[in-house]
């Protein structure tokens, strides 16, 4: 036991105090906040309304009601609601194009003198029978602005159809006001102050969590593994130990090097989650633009969950890694070697997705059952509805008794692999290995 | 022969294609320094791993310390293997902490002993810094001290000099020999005869994966014969040529240029031979007879041609 922990203190060490560790798990929260902060940022330096000419040659109302409609349009919510746009109407019946023409080098601003109009909007009659507007802007590229200009467009432009024929508009775009679908989660019976839209961010983060760990450490203990071997550090150490012993340290040294990086990064998650809103202040930003983000919560529940289907998962795929790195002699060959590892934990995450429409469905129940998915299906499940504690205890116990079957296999395939060298082994051989007594 | 620390029962071992051990038989008794000699391939490093239980034998069995050699009994061996490895990245005074906690030590004895090695290798200096650091020659003793930490029975060490300065090479060999001192056994390989002559008590000397010889080094050279003869040219080497080549006389012979050491055939004897080289009109520098060298030894046992191994061999040695 004291050498297993030998291992483990070195792996552990030699790794904490390495530059790539130390960028990776400092880095990443860094980047997490910069994610949910960006668009708080990006809102608040988005203020200033849009400057619009109307090139207005239609002959009826239609360049009013635009006019009245895209000035009434705010932006925000509450306190902090502004004007989209300000709006200026030139009438010009018969010389749109000229009028038009006039307007484009206005468009272009300096720091010194900055742009008069950000867009122009050319309003003839053939709108209301074609639907086609024209905006002519700078800010074309952005869908988002885009969009905005086109819903108020759009009413304006019914409204004035609607005129036409006679047909009160006020009346019609009361009985056509959408209804806005407000999703809330509710978990363990309780209403929680998640969004759907959280849920969803939620389990698709952990997932994709749990597939970098995965694939980031298993290549990390495969390239040492290799590194042991061609270095025959190996040598002197199985002539030291067991070679069981020596994969068991490994698998959980570098396990929980992974697990604490996880956890640096999950712990920021959660300070950003819970101080969300005073975050949002001290960047200017009003806390109620903070609530608009889709930040998840983690309940303890499922944090539990979590956290024991990553280590179950991480041990079951390390272990493999260590076994194909074991058959390799060199890191290239370990590439091509570890491919099927690496569709495995891909196929994981591509079973997640096809999961998020039916969590309870007998695929998913069943899939919970399979070793390798189930790290991935599990938590995943339990995060968008949870699950009866039997089920998952039932998923637990499958994932147990797959992972001492996957360890004493890899086990087997190490033991002979690690002092093999030469040309690679044929699956032949690496099944006679596994025979082997 | 119940004091045997490694026995060798008629051991085979093949790799694809070729033998590199065929029915090799040794004993090693407690104490001493035990040479395993012979050249490039000869199957040295493969017989090491074997008693190591790096790899199995094919056939016949290896015994240390009265049992069938597993990985059980690491504890009681020190071992460098023929490739060194150590971790690049690892501080030194960590690696050799591993080093001695993966052979059963604590931390702190670890610690206290490597202190002590580091101090009597002269690389104390070095305590804190990097493997990656040291010269390879450094590399090379601090792997050596990783091997005696534990204060293991038996230490095997393959090929424990290639690669050191002279200065570093006559440090270890003191180091070896204080271990033998203790009443530790030695077993070590090397391909350098010279090496093994000045510290083996024992030697076995093997080629193409058979034993040639192996016995005490004094009873080895006693039961070679006492005609070997050491001559020194100062002029007119050239000449003694033809009597050096004629086999009524001389059996074999270790041209140098302007010496040479050979042995004597069966019915000569060495006043024949000096009249011969004389009437040659070669002057002579040196003429001695001498005890016979592992060099020569090694020679006249498997021919030169056996000294060096077909590179079929060489890949698995």
């Amino acid at each position: 036991m004291r050498k297993v922990l030998a291992v483990v203190r070195r792996e552990i060490m030699s790794r904490v105090t390495t530059r790539a560790f130390l960028i990776g798990t400092f880095l990443g929260p860094v980047l997490m906040m910069g994610f949910w902060t960006l668009p708080i940022l990006l809102s608040k330096r988005d203020t200033g309304p849009k400057r619009i000419a109307i090139v207005d040659a239609s002959s009826g109302q239609l360049g009013v009601r635009l006019e009245a409609a895209l000035g009434g349009a705010r932006r925000g919510d509450g306190d902090d609601a502004r004007a989209a746009y300000a709006i200026t109407r030139i009438p010009a019946i018969d010389r749109a194009a000229s009028v038009r023409d006039s307007l484009l080098p206005l468009t272009n601003g300096t720091s010194a003198a900055p742009a008069a109009y950000d867009g122009i909007l050319v309003v003839t009659d053939s709108v209301l029978s074609t639907g086609n507007l024209s905006y002519l802007g700078t800010n074309v590229g952005s869908p988002t602005a885009m969009r905005e200009l086109q819903r108020a467009a759009t009413s304006a432009v019914q409204g004035e159809r609607l005129e036409a024929t006679g047909v009160s508009p006020a009346v019609v775009m009361q009985a056509l006001a959408p209804v806005d679908l407000r999703t809330l989660k509710v978990s363990d019976g309780r209403l929680t102050a998640e969004s759907g839209e959280a849920s969803f961010l939620l389990a698709y983060v952990m997932s994709f969590v749990l597939y970098l760990a995965l694939i980031l450490y298993g290549v990390q203990i495969m390239s040492a593994v290799v590194e042991e071997k061609t270095s025959r550090i190996v040598e002197v150490l199985v002539s030291s130990m067991r070679p069981f012993e020596l994969l068991m340290g490994k698998v959980i040294g570098v396990g929980m090097v992974g697990l604490l990086q996880i956890g640096i990064w999950a712990g920021t998650a959660t300070l950003v989650g819970t101080n969300a809103g005073r975050i949002a202040q001290l960047m200017g930003a009003s806390s109620s633009a903070a609530a608009n983000l889709p930040i998840p919560t983690m309940s303890p529940a499922l944090l539990t969950v979590f956290l024991a289907f990553f280590v179950l998962g991480f041990l079951f795929y390390s272990a493999l890694y260590a076994a194909v790195g074991s058959m390799c002699n060199s890191t290239q060959e370990t590439q091509q070697a570890s491919t099927p590892v690496t569709l495995m934990i891909a196929g994981g995450l591509v079973t997640m997705f096809a999961l998020l429409n039916e969590p309870n469905g007998a695929l998913a129940r069943t899939l919970s059952l399979v070793p390798p998915l189930a790290p991935f299906v599990t938590p995943v499940r339990y995060s968008l509805s949870p699950l009866p504690i039997g089920e998952v205890l039932l998923s637990v116990a499958a994932m147990v008794v797959g992972l001492m079957a996957v360890v004493w296999f890899a086990a087997r395939i190490y033991r002979v692999g690690i002092l093999s060298y030469g040309k690679k082994p044929t699956f032949g051989e690496v099944w006679r290995w596994v025979r082997a007594s | 022969m119940t004091d045997a620390v490694v026995r060798f029962d008629a051991v085979t071992k093949r790799f694809s294609g070729h033998t590199a051990v065929q029915q090799l038989s040794l004993t090693i008794p407690r104490g001493g320094i035990f040479g395993l000699l012979g050249p490039n391939g000869a199957g040295k490093s493969t017989s090491i791993r074997m008693l190591m239980s790096i790899i199995l034998p094919d056939e016949g069995t290896v015994e240390v310390f009265g049992a069938r050699a597993s990985r059980e009994i690491g504890d009681r061996i020190g071992f460098l293997p023929e490739e060194r490895g150590l971790y690049k990245k690892m501080g030194v005074m960590e690696h050799l902490i591993f080093f001695g906690e993966t052979k059963g030590l604590s931390r702190h004895d670890a610690r206290t002993r490597s202190l002590a090695w580091l101090e009597r290798l002269g690389l104390s200096d070095w305590a804190k810094r990097k493997v990656e650091d040291l010269s390879k020659g450094m590399q090379q003793k601090v792997q050596f001290i990783g091997t005696l930490l534990h204060e293991p029975e038996l230490v095997v060490l393959d090929e424990p000099f290639s690669g050191l300065d002279p200065v570093n090479s006559q440090v270890m060999r003191d180091t070896v020999v204080d271990l033998a001192r203790q009443g530790r056994t030695v077993l070590f390989s090397t391909h350098i005869m010279e090496q093994a002559e000045r510290m083996c008590d024992r030697i076995a000397i093997i080629a193409r994966g058979e034993k040639v010889v192996d016995g005490r080094l004094a009873d080895v050279k006693r039961e070679f014969g006492g005609q070997s003869i050491v001559v020194g040219f100062s002029s007119g080497a050239e000449h003694a040529r033809r009597v050096l080549a004629d086999r009524a006389l001389v059996a074999t012979v270790e041209d140098y240029g302007m010496s040479a050491e050979l042995q004597l055939a069966a019915s000569a004897s060495p006043t024949a031979l000096l009249q011969a080289l004389l009437a040659t009109g070669a002057e002579l520098a040196k003429f001695e007879v001498v005890e016979p060298s592992l060099q020569s030894i090694f020679i006249a046992k498997v021919g030169v041609e056996a000294a060096t191994a077909p590179a079929r061999e060489v890949l698995h040695a």
